[in-house]
């Protein structure tokens, strides 16, 4: 008899002793009950197991190396009018090449990743109230999934580090998925890209950061734009701002229209020392902003949520 | 946090128009997330003196002529004596009264944000009493809760026929600040710090000078005992004796900017300290003294601040009853927890219309144990809002001496005491113009920076003693007392930087070297490129998985990172392999319906128990191209069409693989159906998988039968990726077919036909196997290449 006979078995006979239920004492039905109920859960789901362990075992085996089944036709890949490609990876693609066309290097952001990367390295004191402003997820090793792709500054500080020894200037750009423990909404996912730059040198100042980002979003809008800022409190630079860019004319902007784009600032002196750069005769900066706001305001998209919904009917419009 | 721009204007000149002041402050301060615009909200409503009140028998309401000055209003109607007749329903109406006139036409202040604001009208009243608009309570005005009655004006500071709004200033712009981008800033929240900053963004020299510290202090009649030093920095303490009574009896200023701050007239005392909170940024606490000293059981009051004991109740204020825990801070009256401290005071020391004396406590604590306390006790008032950002210790009893003032018709001081065990000494800062100028790209004169900061309280000196401009390269400047967050010259350059405009600042491009391309992310767009004109979706779904999903897959779940945090049970673990997540959208498009598709994805992945960590102590990370085809109702074997994609991209990336029977074990393998899948290999390196997938995978995700997918490790892919080999003979090929009849498998005939024709190019055409043969006929095409 096979297992899954047995246990079919097993079952009828557990139906039947259900009805010796009616000749035990009232107080001690319950206590019965609960016991053939738990077997009989138990059983249950053995049985399914085993249905679905029978599924796999008549299977028929295929050649696996040839192109083909047997009398069947050779495949073909479906029509070049079927694909797609996913418009924010898309998206990514340009916004780094217009930055490595700017001279940057480009280094991805982890997806899982410490608490010393994420902020001891950045200056956030121990328990600091700016550690709860990011709403990070936590694994139970203490691991974090990150909440911006500054996890990778302390990484770019100390890889180019020799790029400065060798009288050069450190200047990447860390794209990466980032990940906040919040509500989902039409504007908000708790999964999203940022891109974040850093630059270093001997003499870079505040107007060269500004400089930079004005010329990203010029090129990146191919139009003229205006950069607004307004002070912002980051741990890890000093100043610390967030910056607006005028709304594109191209996306229906009108004059006086500001987008808000990010936060970016001088690369505070503590986390300089900490990858062993000298404050005293380095300057930094850096800067981050979300992708998947660029992306919706170029397509005029108002649900975040489509980008991982997987679904078709959205994805193949690009 | 709400500030109104009236009040502001009480403490800082402001020579701009408000938009402009609005823009600067977005600009040079804090991030202004709305403005509420109460210029009209007190239209049309009017102080009025109730000259006759005669009670309508048998109903609540009184027939009233009230003095309205000189108003006109259309529709409205005066008397001979040039009255204006409206019906009131509140008890406390009577001859006499100031009240405010809520006239014809205008709209009700408390509506006026609301979906229909309600329109007060002339209404004929009981079939034969025409009202004329409505004398309206402190709830109707907006001003609080209390619907006991129409709130009284005072006529000290109203008369008859003026505008509410002129009486109270309350035609008024609100600025809703966005309190995370002040989170380093407690001084600011409190109005004269703002208006301070304001000030500075100005260019003007900021005046403000509380009266501090008058009272001597005698620790004597009240004992105050701080525990432990890091979890409160300083301890002011008031005794104030009653003397008189301090019934509420009109309607306040105060009471108006309470409301346009956020929060709500409540009586004379708690009034009194949320003000000064609001105005200073210290928050305020008062005990009922006769209560304090009887639950100590001491003759006199005996303050004790501690960590409170894990396991410790205390009812609060709002009747709530709390289990303490190590982290939260307690006021102790002797022994006894009476307060948590900063954020809400208990209910055995309440104050209540029966106070005789009250204990004004005016402290600072740990913000990091507030902030426990908070997220512990669900505890978000406005007074630890403010705690927790770290209160300086400067000004409690000053503070507390203001609030005494205010309070002086009721109450007079019987004792001061204060705990003020270590004074913070302000920080100093050496700091050159050159180093200022030179991180922000700026060309600022040592007059502006001068300036700059004395407006904002700054002093600055130089150790050669001069006090104006000196020639030194680097000066001493020095924070004021509520600046805790200034320590570093970086700090110092902010402040130029902000109050002198960020927007002032020159862009410039750097220099730049030519970049390094990542091969990985070349790599992924060229996939990109090549998977679209394969007629393929690239799909992004999340990194986290439910349990559930892992278990469809028959994934292990032992080799996942758990989120502990996570949102819900779908986002609870870390994916070990891409495979699965496009399993699930493939259900989610066959039942929209889509009828044939390829979906793939290129992302991370971690493998918690396989991999474990790398040389730097983090997961081990790589990044795979996830794939799955998907038909409703394609027939025949879906491995071909998987297999034929992998040929086809690895092919236009150079890339020869081999295909060998699926052996291994672990993710992505384990939901592959062994005797349909195989094993890609790349000379001696295994890439990846490729197949369909076992029959219970596949139902559990409730996908039709035709169905495989691989995947592939894209650091692999990048590592043997090959230089396109482009053959210097284009000569037109010899051709010709061939078939071959064999049981053996297809890769095994191949080898064979590869022997026979060394060099050729050789494509599969046909596998042919009659019904019942033993045999197949595989026909080959032969190119000599």
């Amino acid at each position: 008899m096979d297992e899954l006979e047995k246990l079919k078995a097993e079952l009828k006979k557990l139906n039947i002793e259900y009805e010796k239920i009616r000749e035990l004492p009232p107080e001690k039905r319950g206590e019965f009950g609960r016991e053939l109920n738990a077997k009989k859960t138990a059983i249950l789901a053995a049985i399914q197991k085993a249905e679905e362990a029978a599924l796999d075992v008549d299977v028929e085996p295929i050649d696996i190396t040839a192109p083909c089944d047997v009398n069947q036709p050779l495949p073909s890949l479906y029509p070049v009018s079927q694909g797609s490609a996913h418009p924010l990876m898309s998206e990514l693609d340009r916004v780094i090449s217009i930055y490595q066309l700017m001279g940057f290097d480009v280094l991805e952001s982890r997806q899982l990743d410490d608490e010393f990367h994420m902020f001891d390295s950045l200056n956030f004191a121990k328990e600091h109230p700016a550690r709860d402003g990011y709403d990070t997820f936590r694994t139970e090793e203490g691991l974090i999934p990150p909440a911006h792709t500054s996890t990778m500054q302390h990484r770019v500080l100390k890889k180019y580090k020799n790029k400065l020894d060798d009288g050069g200037e450190i200047a990447v750009v860390v794209p990466g998925r980032v990940f906040r423990n919040e509500d989902v909404d039409a504007t908000h996912e708790h999964t999203f890209y940022q891109c974040e730059g850093v630059y270093v040198s001997r003499d870079c100042t505040m107007g060269q950061m500004i400089g930079i980002l004005k010329e990203f979003f010029e090129k990146y809008y191919e139009q003229k734009l205006d950069i607004r800022t307004q002070p912002g409190y980051f741990p890890f630079t000093e100043p610390s701002l967030e910056f607006m860019i005028e709304k594109p004319k191209a996306l229906g902007g009108k004059k006086g229209d500001y987008l808000e784009m990010g936060g970016c600032g001088m690369i505070h002196p503590n986390v300089l020392k900490m990858a062993g750069i000298d404050p005293e005769q380095y300057h930094g900066f850096a800067w981050g902003g979300g992708i998947d706001r660029l992306v919706m305001l170029r397509y005029g998209l108002m649900d975040v949520r489509y980008f991982e919904s997987g679904n078709l009917n959205f994805l193949k419009e690009f | 946090m709400k500030i109104s721009l009236n009040w502001l204007k009480k403490y800082v000149n402001i020579p701009v128009p408000d938009e402009e002041l609005i823009r600067l402050i977005g600009a040079r301060l804090v991030e202004v997330e709305g403005v509420i615009d109460e210029t009209r909200k007190y239209d049309k409503i009017y102080v009025a003196k109730v000259v006759t009140a005669e009670k309508i028998p048998d109903t609540h309401l009184t027939l009233c002529q009230i003095d309205v000055g000189d108003v006109e209003v259309p529709k409205v109607e005066k008397d001979a004596n040039g009255l204006v007749q409206v019906l009131c329903g509140a008890p406390n109406v009577r001859e006499g009264m100031l009240a405010a006139w809520i006239a014809p036409g205008a709209i009700v202040p408390a509506s006026v944000h609301e979906d229909a604001p309600f329109v007060i009208g002339k209404r004929r009243m009981l079939g034969k009493y025409d009202s004329n608009g409505m004398l309206a309570g402190a709830d109707e005005l907006d001003f609080g809760d209390d619907h006991s009655g129409i709130a009284e004006l005072d006529p000290q500071v109203a008369t008859p026929g003026e505008l509410l709004a002129d009486v109270f200033e309350l035609k008024d712009l609100v600025l809703e600040i966005e309190n995370k981008s002040l989170t380093h800033r407690p001084d600011c929240f409190g109005l004269i710090g703002f208006a301070r900053e304001v000030a500075g963004i100005l260019g003007e020299p900021f005046e403000y000078n509380a009266e501090t510290e008058k009272h001597s202090i005698e620790n004597q009649n009240l004992s105050i005992t701080i525990e432990n030093h890091d979890i409160c920095g300083r301890y002011s303490a008031m005794v104030l004796e009653k003397h008189g009574e301090m019934k509420k009896k009109y309607l306040t200023w105060i009471d108006t900017v309470l409301s346009k701050s956020g929060m709500r007239p409540v009586d004379p005392v708690v009034d009194a300290t949320n003000y000064l909170m609001l105005l200073t940024g210290q928050p305020l606490h008062a005990f009922d003294y006769d209560k304090f000293v009887a639950v100590g059981g001491a003759s006199q009051p005996e303050i004790v601040v501690r960590l409170a004991r894990d396991g410790e109740q205390l009812t609060l204020l709002d009747g709530r009853e709390v289990e303490l825990n190590h982290n939260d801070i307690v006021i102790c009256s002797g022994e006894v927890p009476v307060a948590l401290a900063g954020a809400m005071g208990g209910a055995t020391t309440a104050i209540d219309e029966n106070t005789r004396n009250i204990i004004l406590e005016s402290a600072t604590f740990s913000l990091y144990n507030l902030r426990k306390t908070q997220m512990a006790h669900g505890i978000f008032s406005e007074a630890i809002t403010r705690f927790t950002k770290g209160q300086p210790p400067y000004q409690t009893l000053a503070v507390a001496e203001q609030c005494a003032d205010m309070l002086a018709d009721g109450f007079k001081v019987a004792t001061v005491a204060d705990s003020y065990p270590n004074k913070e000494q302000p920080a100093v800062v050496k700091i050159g113009l050159e180093e200022i100028n030179s991180l922000l790209g700026t060309d600022y004169s040592y007059a502006e920076f001068e300036k700059t900061l004395r407006n904002v309280g700054f002093e600055i000196t130089c150790d050669c003693g001069k006090s104006d401009k000196c020639d030194c390269e680097k000066v001493n400047v020095k924070a004021p007392e509520w600046r805790t967050d200034i320590h570093i010259k970086e700090d110092v350059i902010e402040e130029i930087g902000r109050l002198l405009g960020y927007d002032n600042i020159a862009p410039v491009l750097p220099k730049h070297a030519t970049a390094v391309p990542n091969a990985m992310l070349g790599l992924k767009t060229e996939v990109r490129r090549l998977m679209k004109s394969f007629g393929a979706n690239e799909l992004l779904t999340y990194s986290f998985v439910s349990g559930r999903l892992l278990e469809k897959a028959g994934l292990d779940l032992e080799n996942s990172y758990k989120i502990v945090n996570s949102i819900s049970p779908e986002l609870q673990y870390v994916r070990q392999s891409i495979v699965p997540s496009l399993l699930e959208k493939a259900y989610v498009n066959q039942k929209i319906p889509h009828d044939n598709f390829a979906l793939y994805e290129m992302n991370k992945v971690y493998q918690k128990k396989e991999w474990g960590l790398d040389d730097e102590g983090v997961p081990v990370e790589k990044i795979r191209l996830g794939f799955v085809v998907a038909e409703r109702k394609g027939t025949g074997a879906a491995y071909y069409k998987a297999k034929f994609y992998v040929e086809n991209l690895l092919g236009a990336l150079n890339i020869e693989p081999k295909f060998l029977p699926l052996k291994v074990n672990g993710a992505p393998a384990l939901p592959f159906e062994k005797k349909r899948a195989a094993e890609i290999w790349v000379g001696d390196k295994l890439i990846g998988v490729v197949g369909e997938f076992k029959n219970s995978v596949r139902r559990s995700f409730k996908l039709a039968e035709y169905l495989a997918g691989f995947e592939i490790d894209m650091g692999l892919m990048l590592e043997l990726r090959g230089a396109k080999k482009v053959k210097d003979n284009f000569e037109v090929p010899a051709k010709l077919d061939e078939t071959v009849t064999t049981n053996k498998t297809y890769a095994e005939v191949l080898d064979e036909i590869k022997l026979k024709y060394p060099g050729a190019r050789i494509t599969p055409v046909s596998i042919y196997q009659a019904e019942g043969a033993r045999d197949k006929n595989i026909t080959f095409h032969i190119e000599k290449s």
